[in-house]
């Protein structure tokens, strides 16, 4: 009976993964990996893991999926609406793609054992605190530090020093504007 | 819904990833495919969580997503700061170490 | 199966419900923004004008829809229909009475407040999508707001979460009506944290005095410029969904939802989600629009690190035996 949600969930997120490496324009793509996003949350949902179902729309859709759409915003303005995304060498990469499923599909088949029953009920949300705190806490507290430290960094890194870019030549006056209001 | 089809599942997810990650131009289209990929490791970690039980699986996943979050902040700073040195966010232009 | 059945009937129910009290709602607003500047309101369409909100929507509804020539179709029409998905979704793990319930999910809050943070999607997409600078421009804004005011959202979540030691909505609600209210004792972690709540609320909906991203004066009407009619609607629809649902979380999470001094119910809940409703309109209608700047000072200089004290506040509460 979990067969359903699951089927449903994985096709999804398989159609929206190829929309996000196949779509010619990029606010597309970007908008097509919400929706794999949301499919894997579902994912996770059937899976029994409710907490990383949570945590996956809010930090990844909620916060990778801004910063991604702020990020194209900011470097692609003059394009206007159709933001091109292109992409070459199709065939080499679909080559080793299809290898690389390949390969990983058969390693997968081929390991006894992997398919028994769950062995045990799933992990509560109190099963994942006691975790964090308990058996993994210095994983935890250098993950922390790790997110201050690309916070800072990526504050650092982004930070305008210049009056103004000089590679942007040609301008017509609504990109200005929405240029100049963006700072 | 067995663990195998799920690992099969994450497999499928990860080669599209490797697919966009080897065609797309765009840097930022190559920070998307990368996502995927990091969706697909995560799918692993809550899979095995679930068909093998305990806390671990998803508590790796939650590490896994708290990293994937810094690694996109940190790559979209670098690509903003790109763009404004060369006007353009196309990854064959990144040709020199240095201006 | 029996909880897919029972989710559907129930989210039909307080859907239907939420948006029947936004239609008198719109009547009220006018009211009750017509009495506090000394003038009577709509009193043509019907007695006292209690018609108005279906002049309102027949007049929204029946306009031409209107889509400009290179708007990217597909985002400009997604747009409204995410974010009332997106406001709406939330009242689904909101308990409205110790049954009623659409679904009971154990990580209740968390759903809340990925949902809720869903709402940058239709706000991109209604921004970009629209081919204009102003929808563009006002969508940035509404983003940075968004995104900024995200963080004191969480933190005040977070106090009863912490005080009470569920994810749980529902769970919540049981807590409080088992101990005590959480705005009303322990007063230090649960009145601030309700007030910057509150504020957090606000500025998620872009009510005033937060409505920057749609300030008429500044953006014509911010991401919805270019849409009319039926999708106009949407988004209008959406804002108040949003103001209402907020109430009810507020009522929920730090006022005991639907407990009350004799006979816990539904009625409680309704009474004090409407106070709420009333509160935000209260203070809609007499304090003027912060600046951009005003707004970001407010949210990262006063609401964020009181927000982290009050976290620390509760923590230290639970820890030293405040609850037991």
């Amino acid at each position: 009976m979990e067969s359903i949600p699951f089927g449903l969930a994985a096709l999804v997120t398989l159609f929206s993964a190829l929309r996000v490496v196949r779509s010619p324009n990029l606010v597309h793509a970007a908008l097509w990996l919400g929706l794999a996003l949301l499919g894997t949350a579902a994912l996770f949902a059937v899976l029994g893991a409710s907490f990383l179902a949570g945590v996956q729309v809010l930090l990844y859709i909620g916060g990778v999926m801004t910063l991604t759409l702020v990020g194209i915003m900011i470097t692609r303005r003059h394009d206007g609406l159709n933001v091109p995304a292109e992409s070459i060498g199709h065939v080499r990469a679909g080559v080793v793609s299809v290898a690389l499923f390949a390969v990983l599909a058969w390693a997968i088949s081929a390991t006894p054992g992997l398919d028994a029953a769950p062995l045990g009920p799933d992990a509560t949300t109190q099963d994942i605190g006691h975790a964090l705190v308990g058996t993994h806490v210095l994983a935890f507290e250098v993950v922390s530090m790790l997110l201050l430290a690309a916070m800072l960094g990526a504050i650092v890194i982004a930070r305008r020093k210049d009056p103004a870019p000089h590679a942007v030549t040609h301008l017509h006056v609504p990109a200005t504007a929405v240029r100049e209001a963006a700072e | 819904m067995t663990l195998s089809s799920c690992l099969v599942l994450a497999s499928a997810l990860f080669s599209i990833g490797i697919y966009g990650l080897l065609t797309r131009r765009q840097a930022i289209a190559v920070l998307l495919s990368v996502e995927l990929m990091a969706n697909a490791a995560n799918l692993v970690f809550a899979s095995f969580g679930h068909f093998r039980g305990g806390p671990t699986g998803q508590t790796f996943a939650l590490f896994a997503v708290a990293l994937t979050v810094a690694e996109v902040a940190v790559g979209l700073a670098l690509v903003i700061l790109f763009y404004r040195s060369h006007g353009d966010t196309q990854v064959d232009l990144a040709r020199e170490l240095r201006q | 199966m029996n909880e897919l059945v029972h989710g559907a009937l129930y989210g039909t129910l307080i859907a239907t419900a939420i948006l029947s009290t936004i239609a008198m709602g719109i009547w009220f607003e006018r009211k009750f923004a017509g009495r506090m500047q000394q003038r009577l309101g709509p009193t043509i369409v019907g007695p006292a004008g209690l018609l108005q909100p279906f002049a309102d929507i027949i007049k929204l509804l029946q306009k031409e829809d209107i889509v400009p020539r290179d708007a990217d179709r597909g985002l400009f029409d997604l747009a409204p229909i995410l974010a009332v998905v997106c406001s709406l979704g939330v009242a689904a793990v909101i308990p409205f009475s110790p049954s009623i319930i659409a679904s009971d999910l154990d990580v209740g809050v968390l759903w809340v407040l990925g949902i809720g943070g869903l709402m940058v999607i239709p706000t991109f997409a209604a921004g970009w999508g629209s081919n204009n600078k102003f929808a563009l421009l006002g969508a940035m804004r509404a983003i940075a707001q968004s995104v900024s005011y995200g963080v004191p959202l969480v933190l005040a979540v977070l106090v009863p979460v912490v005080l009470s030691g569920s994810l749980s909505i529902s769970g919540i609600v049981a807590w409080q009506a088992q101990h005590h209210w959480f705005a009303v004792w322990p007063i230090v972690p649960g009145l601030p944290a309700f007030v910057i709540f509150f504020l957090a609320m606000l500025a998620e909906s872009n009510r005033i005095p937060f409505d920057i991203p749609e300030a008429e004066s500044e953006l014509v009407a911010g991401i919805t410029t270019e849409y009319t009619g039926a999708k106009f609607t949407l988004f209008y629809m959406a804002e108040y969904v949003h103001t209402l649902v907020g109430s009810a979380l507020g009522a929920a999470l730090f006022f005991g939802g639907w407990d009350g001094p004799f006979a816990p119910g539904l009625h409680w809940m309704v009474l004090k989600t409407l106070t709420l409703f009333v509160l935000i309109y209260w203070v809609r209608w007499s304090l003027l629009r912060f600046r951009a700047d005003q707004l970001m000072r407010l949210c990262w200089t006063w609401l964020t690190p009181i927000g982290v004290a009050l976290l620390l506040v509760s923590a230290a509460w639970v820890t030293f035996g405040g609850t037991n």
